[in-house]
């Protein structure tokens, strides 16, 4: 279990993680979902060790990671592809890690194998791809035989088949009793990996919730609406916590009412409409939406819909 | 890869080959205790041929200068019995020059190895290795002693083993000239001793200054300004200050430490020891510290 309270890094006058709690359970993959720069890695340095708090703590099991016996066996983290040094064999890389744990040579075998290095791991680390690069770090984070594992955006540059197999890992070792905290700045990966998510966004929480919760709620209450009288119906729509959006001449799509109220006040206001349609937000949108006012570096070329807010704000 | 996709797909098949855990994430197993994290480090130490290629550098140079150093001291030596002011100034020069032959290298090696203690701690930041490292060491401080201990350990015994064969080259070159070198002689002794000391202190300098900057240019660059550049730059600026610091600069302390007697306007055998020491355990603890202190 990873339990983080008010924990805080502040890099001279940038907070690049400001005062966040929340907690990661043992036998779930959780995932960490943020933008770039939100603070997923420094979150990650933090727990391990790397970086200290600004204030705040984080503590994995109860206690810092300083305080454990044995680290190695208790976490296994991948932070970076390339924490090796790059002249290294990855097969030396592992067994100088596993020295300071006393792990046998046996074990460098296995994780070896585990993730598909056996023909590469006698090869230099600098010549390595991405890819390999990250299996070599997920060997590494599972040398240990860790409790708790740590990966930090293990996807980047695999190939599909990669992909699948650390979907496949996470999953299997969350179903061993693990806690397994994972982050990515792609909401679809987290889709089908996550059981729980933690959003981040320029070093703040803003969500922490289960997967199919942060899909369900926050799309919650949209609805698409085709009339002939958008206006008149936008007029009658209008309150606090309403948005409309003009998709189209006569397509709306509405969010803080329900199908029902909306046909409600179509019917007693005697205004056609021609379709009503509940939507249920993808993990995408959802994300989107979570962290529209968070997201540290917009791109500047925007979709051509222009929403229109009628409500009360 | 994709050839090993097969077994590197977890399945509840291959649980077997992990061992079970026991309780809820509590240590099982030994830790990072300060032998197994030596062990790591000379490890990382052997694995990298880079390092390899300095030690056999450090040796080649030693020896090398070794031998060019007998064959010039057995021309001096020549020109000596010929010649009654080359002769004076043989005599002036302690009589004995066979003896400091097998050092010669001296210079070079400590540059060497010097640079090799800065590049083992900083080719750890620049590569981002630092993170495995602190990631299974989260308290550092072994970390960075056990690497010390290789750095030191090595530096040592590559000089000292060096100076030894560097002196069984020389010794028949000298014969050759009638010059006799006693390699068990005190004096022969103590060169080897305090010369191989001065190189592991070098070695030391250099670690602790490769933890402070992290870079292994910038590292680099302040060695040689520590222990090239300073000695040179002292002596052209004038005034008394200079003259008196010079002194106390590292690299001038090991003359007054194997000195026969005592050279006038030099500093004395134990002062030199003292001086060296603290330029090695200011800037390792200042390193150790702000290792400990700074994020990786």
């Amino acid at each position: 279990m990873i339990e983080a309270r008010g924990l805080t890094k502040v890099y001279g006058d940038k907070t690049a993680v400001a005062g966040v709690n929340f907690t990661v359970e043992a036998g779930r993959v959780t995932g960490f979902l943020g933008p770039n720069g939100a603070g997923k890695s420094t979150t990650m340095r933090m727990i391990m060790g790397l970086d200290r708090p600004t204030s705040g703590s984080v503590t994995v099991n109860g206690s810092p990671l300083t305080g454990h016996t044995a680290p190695l066996r208790d976490v296994g983290a991948l932070l970076d592809a390339k924490a090796v040094h790059t002249s290294r064999s990855a097969y030396n890389h592992l067994l100088a890690m596993a020295a300071t744990h006393s792990i046998p040579k046996k074990r460098v075998h296995e994780v070896i194998e585990m993730t598909g290095l056996a023909e590469v791991a006698r090869k230099k680390v600098g010549g390595f791809s991405l890819g390999m690069g990250q299996r070599l770090g997920i060997a590494a984070a599972l040398l240990g035989n860790p409790q708790t594992v740590i990966l930090d955006e293990p996807v980047n540059g695999l190939d599909p088949e990669g992909v699948v197999w650390v979907r496949n890992l996470v999953k299997y070792l969350a179903s061993e009793g693990r806690t397994v905290f994972l982050s990515s700045h792609l909401m679809s990966e987290m889709a089908v990996t996550a059981d729980h998510l933690i959003v981040i966004g320029r070093g703040k929480i803003i969500a922490d919730a289960p997967i199919q919760e942060i899909i369900t709620g926050k799309g919650q209450g949209r609805t698409r609406v085709r009339t002939d009288q958008p206006d008149r119906l936008m007029q009658l729509l209008a309150g606090t916590g309403v948005s409309v959006e003009v998709q189209e001449r006569e397509l709306l799509e509405v969010s803080g009412l329900e199908p029902r109220q909306i046909a409600t006040a179509a019917l007693e206001n005697h205004v056609m409409i021609y379709e009503l349609t509940p939507l249920q937000a993808s993990l995408e949108e959802a994300y989107m939406e979570l962290t529209k006012d968070e997201v540290e570096y917009h791109s500047l070329i925007t979709t051509g819909a222009v929403p229109v807010e009628a409500g009360g704000n | 890869m994709s050839s090993t996709t097969v077994e590197s797909t977890p399945s509840p098949r291959g649980a077997d080959t992990r061992a079970q855990l026991s309780g809820s994430g509590s240590s099982s197993g030994p830790g990072p205790s300060f032998p197994r994290v030596l062990n790591s480090e000379f490890i990382k130490f052997r694995t990298l041929l880079s390092t390899l290629i300095l030690l056999g550098s450090t040796v080649v140079v030693m020896v090398g200068f070794g031998a060019l150093s007998a064959w010039g001291t057995g021309q001096f030596s020549e020109a000596a019995a010929q010649d009654p002011e080359a002769g004076a100034r043989f005599a002036a020069q302690g009589g004995d020059l066979a003896v400091g032959v097998p050092t010669s290298g001296i210079a070079f090696a400590q540059l060497i190895l010097g640079s090799l203690g800065v590049l083992l701690m900083s080719s750890e930041f620049t590569t981002g290795m630092a993170r495995s490292t602190f990631a299974a060491v989260p308290k550092r401080i072994p970390a960075f002693a056990a690497k010390l201990v290789v750095v030191v350990l090595t530096s040592f015994v590559i000089t000292a083993a060096s100076t030894v064969v560097a002196g069984f080259v020389s010794v028949p070159i000298l014969d050759n000239y009638g010059l006799g070198l006693d390699l068990g002689s005190s004096q022969s002794v103590k060169l080897l001793v305090v010369n191989s000391l001065y190189v592991a202190a070098v070695a030391a300098i250099g670690m602790a200054l490769g933890t402070l900057i992290r870079n292994s240019a910038g590292g680099i660059m302040s060695l040689v300004g520590l222990f090239f550049v300073a000695p040179i730059a002292f002596q052209l600026i004038p005034g008394d200050f200079f003259v008196e610091a010079r002194k106390y600069l590292p690299g001038n302390t090991v003359d007054p430490l194997t000195a026969v007697e005592h050279v006038p306007d030099t500093l004395e055998a134990w002062q030199a020891g003292l001086v060296l020491g603290a330029w090695v355990v200011v800037p390792v603890l200042l390193a150790a510290i702000l290792l400990k202190k700074r994020d990786v």
